[in-house]
């Protein structure tokens, strides 16, 4: 790591220092060519490459709401955790959304259906493609066990708490056996029980 | 003075390991003078951590580009300001600065109960001198931030823009701040265990560390949502991405072990369920960072990846041996000190929201490492995003809102039916009032009347918590309204401080059921075009591309969108968005273009205007438009939320522990030493 560290930085070293060479610019090369192509055709950008990829003219057929759905289903696979949709009109330095985005439309323009669009992307991608686990099969395990862990939890608390208040209960007959002692300090065991929640009261 | 950095990094090394040692033998063989030591390294460590702190910042304003790190993560042209996201921007300068706040913690922990809690704090001071270990000695192996190159370039490489953005300045320290706070209540957790001083006691001394905690990763959390939102251009502020999900782990597990720990103060039940709590806290909190780091998983956040993830998940491994062995070897001597009467009870009310809490913790860790688990099950990749996140959560979430409500309601030990009665009309009318209302307006998503509607059960609760208590005051004291209120908060923080949060946690949850209103399309228009665009609520934007410009600015150079925007024909402003490409010191483009989204924000929606591209190289331009309702709501239930927070761990005597509570510490032995 340390090695390809480095070596990147050696390259870094390398550019930065044929960059001084070359020139001891007070503006940006970008600024520069602001200034010379001022006079350009009206509409043209001066720079175009820093406003990002060169995009085409969006259509209505772009944004239609069964577009959205299929890509809003499915994972755009240049390593950004996103859906196509998402990541085609937001990471503008990706190519992968937009290239998916046309096998989207192609699909659509063959005559598939939505179900039948998701279905080629899984064979050609297999299952990582959607951005939810398709639920047959092993992937039931995802969408169960939360819910298996809440029954699971249910039913610990109601037994553990069955079995407090049962002993509670069985604690209070017990007690009640020997009706009459008095206990530690000269006080019943009712007493004390009623002096404690008082305490109880007062605090809260 | 990267030197001195380095050679304070090597001493905090040794020190450490010196102040495991100690702190152990000292506290086991109750040698005063060994546990002084031991107290007394975590204060050094502090200092040598300043100091080394000192020198990364030093090389980082001087540019000094000898050092790799400063080369890596800064340039010359970087702006002073984000000379401090640079110090945490990569992974060595992190673990720096996760050091020196676990030093930092660990230092005030011990300042503030010096004299207190003498069973305890030698165990204290060497379990925090385990978590410095750990770090000091990734970095000094593995990672070290005073790594020098053998050459030394004439400038940097910069800062990645998306970290060039003032959310990132704050939201990651505060993060930081949150997984490391925890350290110190998980050290006081493992000095009780081992010193047996199991009583309510020890929770007295970490009440405050935890609501601190839990503020920090609630203030970390929703600023990194907002940073997400202003900066990465998806229109969307959550994403279940797995570094997301990390942070909110252990927030999830604080806050059952919030609610839970009042039980125990009040009725000395559910010990082992609160110690578990604290060190599953601590193991999430480090759980997060080996996320970060590893890459085991595929994430957004990959620009902080690196080898150290296997240390993580080393550390990890022998911290949940170390924290759960000995609450298993201490089990016995963790039973509850009183029984539960009844579940329609606050006790059960509790119970079942750390239940609920739980529930949704374990979802979003299932959800997160599912992947991992069908791979090495079945051989096959799959993926796990919001669409998972979402159908799984939203009813666990709807479930907690309700018991959110009830909570507050019903009474301690037993509620009878005149209790609950009396304290359901209102809260039960207002969530009544409130589905039929928006059922009646055609609100068509069924989740989101529901989530409205307990909305307005849990703010009924709380306003009718307030109104009574004031009103009790005002009969009692015969004090005037304002008065009354502004005293009955003050004088039970922790109570009505709580009320505040769950004013929060609504306002949270109306933004989230908002999201199931959001439009969105792109548009390609030239200058001059217009676009309408019809919002949740039926009002038209009229949106107008006014052209596009291009101009240097800082150390980038800026192409800028506008457009004008009019709401149902009255003009609202006009909205700039920005393609930023960012430039070196010697003026050539560093990074790819980043993208600054345009915001038109307001209680009831954001228009969301992002310049998605120019057409061909010219001033046609593509623009994805958002409407957004109730997002302005996350930011302010994130302000109301950490408002509460700060009620409820405020200074003072009424922000202390409970009578019960004090009670409870006395048979211990703390009861001279609480008060704090």
């Amino acid at each position: 790591m340390w090695r390809k560290s480095a070596s990147s930085l050696l390259a870094l070293a390398l550019a930065v220092a044929g960059g001084l060479a070359a020139q001891a610019p007070r503006d940006s090369a970008l600024s520069q060519a602001v200034r010379e192509r001022t006079g350009n055709s009206l509409g043209r950008l001066a720079v175009p490459e820093a406003a990002g990829r060169s995009t085409a003219a969006v259509t209505a057929r772009d944004d239609a709401a069964l577009v959205q759905a299929i890509e809003h289903q499915i994972r755009c696979t240049c390593g950004c955790n996103l859906d196509v949709f998402t990541c085609r009109t937001t990471d503008f330095t990706c190519t992968t959304s937009p290239a998916m985005h046309q096998l989207v439309l192609a699909r659509l323009d063959s005559g598939m259906s939505e179900a039948q669009v998701l279905a080629s992307f899984q064979k050609q991608y297999g299952e990582m493609i959607f951005m939810a686990p398709p639920k047959r099969g092993f992937n039931w395990m995802a969408y169960v066990m939360p819910y298996v862990g809440l029954a699971v939890g249910l039913g610990l608390v109601t037994a553990l708490a069955r079995r407090l208040i049962h002993a509670r209960a069985a604690g209070a007959a017990a007690s009640e056996a020997p009706a009459g002692t008095a206990a530690a300090g000269g006080a019943s065991p009712e007493e004390l029980e009623k002096l404690k929640r008082e305490l109880e009261r007062f605090e809260a | 003075m990267t030197d001195i950095g380095n050679i304070a990094l090597w001493i905090t090394l040794l020190l450490s390991a010196w102040t495991v040692v100690v702190g152990f033998v000292g506290g086991r063989t109750r040698r005063p003078e060994l546990a002084r030591s031991a107290e007394r390294s975590i204060f050094v460590m502090w200092g040598l951590l300043v100091i080394a702190s000192v020198a990364l910042m030093r090389a980082l304003l001087t540019h000094d580009f000898n050092v790799e790190y400063v080369a890596a993560y800064s340039s010359r042209n970087l702006p002073v300001f984000y000379t401090w996201s640079a110090f945490y921007a990569g992974q060595k300068g992190s673990l720096l600065l996760w050091a020196l706040v676990v030093s930092t913690f660990g230092s005030v922990a011990l300042l503030v109960n010096r004299g207190k809690y003498r069973d305890l704090t030698p165990y204290v001071a060497a379990t925090l001198a385990i978590v410095v270990l750990f770090f000091t000695a990734t970095m000094v192996f593995a990672s070290n931030p005073f790594e020098r190159l053998a050459f030394t370039p004439p400038d940097g490489r910069g800062l990645n823009p998306q970290l060039q953005n003032p959310g990132m300045v704050f939201h990651p320290p505060m993060l930081y701040l949150g997984y490391t706070s925890i350290s110190v209540p998980f050290s006081f957790a493992v000095a009780a265990l081992i010193s047996g001083r199991l009583d309510t006691g020890w929770l007295h001394a970490i009440r405050r560390w935890t609501l601190a905690s839990w503020l920090f990763l609630s203030c970390g959390i929703v600023l990194g949502m907002w940073w997400a939102y202003v900066e990465l251009g998806w229109g969307g502020y959550w994403a279940w991405d797995p570094v997301e999900n990390a942070s909110f782990l252990p927030w999830l597990t604080m806050t059952a072990f919030l609610h839970s720990v009042m039980i125990q103060e009040k009725r000395g039940m559910l010990k082992k369920w609160n110690i578990g709590l604290v060190v599953g806290s601590f193991l999430l909190s480090v759980f997060g960072t080996f996320l970060t780091r590893s890459g085991v998983i595929s994430s957004v956040h990959s620009f902080a990846q690196s080898n150290v993830g296997w240390f993580f998940l080393v550390f990890l491994v022998l911290a949940a041996v170390l924290g759960f062995g000995l609450l298993a070897w201490r089990w016995p001597m963790l039973q509850a000190e009183a029984k539960l009467e009844s579940m329609v009870s606050r006790e059960g009310a509790f119970l079942f929201n750390n239940l609920i809490l739980l529930v949704i913790a374990f979802s979003v860790f299932w959800g997160t490492l599912f992947p991992v688990i069908s791979e090495a099950v079945r051989g096959t990749k799959v993926t796990v995003g919001p669409p998972f996140f979402n159908q799984v959560n939203v009813p666990l979430g709807l479930m907690l809102l309700v018991l959110t409500g009830i909570g507050p309601l019903i009474a301690w030990r037993k509620a009878s039916p005149e209790n609950l009665k009396r304290q359901f009309l209102w809260p039960t009318t207002a969530m009544l009032v409130t589905a039929v209302s928006l059922a009646a307006v055609r609100m068509t998503n069924a989740w989101s009347i529901v989530a409205y509607a307990l909305g307005a059960f849990v703010v009924g609760t709380v306003v009718q918590e307030f109104v009574r208590g004031t009103l009790a005051r005002h009969h009692l004291h015969g004090e005037i309204y304002p008065l009354a209120f502004v005293r009955l908060v003050g004088r039970n923080r922790r109570r009505y401080g709580g009320y505040v949060v769950h004013l929060g946690i609504v306002m949270l949850f109306a933004a989230f059921a908002g999201l199931a209103f959001k439009s969105e399309r792109e548009v390609t228009l030239k200058p001059g075009q217009s676009v309408d665009v019809k919002d949740p609520y039926g009002d038209t934007f009229h949106i107008t591309h006014q052209g596009v410009s291009q101009y240097e600015q800082l150390n980038r150079f800026v192409t800028a969108a506008s457009v004008d925007v009019l709401r149902n024909g009255k003009y609202v402003g006009t909205m700039k968005s920005e393609k930023r490409q960012h430039l070196d010191s010697l003026g050539r483009p560093t990074f790819e273009p980043s993208t600054e989204v345009a915001i038109w924000s307001t209680a009831r929606e954001d228009l969301y205007i992002v310049f998605a591209g120019a057409v061909k190289g010219t001033e046609e331009a593509v623009y994805k438009i958002v409407i957004n309702p109730l997002v302005w709501w996350v930011w302010y239930g994130g302000l109301v939320l950490a408002l509460g927070g700060i009620i409820t761990m405020w200074p003072g005597a009424q922000g202390g522990p409970t009578a019960a509570s004090r009670r409870r510490a006395e048979p211990a032995g703390y009861v001279a030493q609480v008060g704090v």
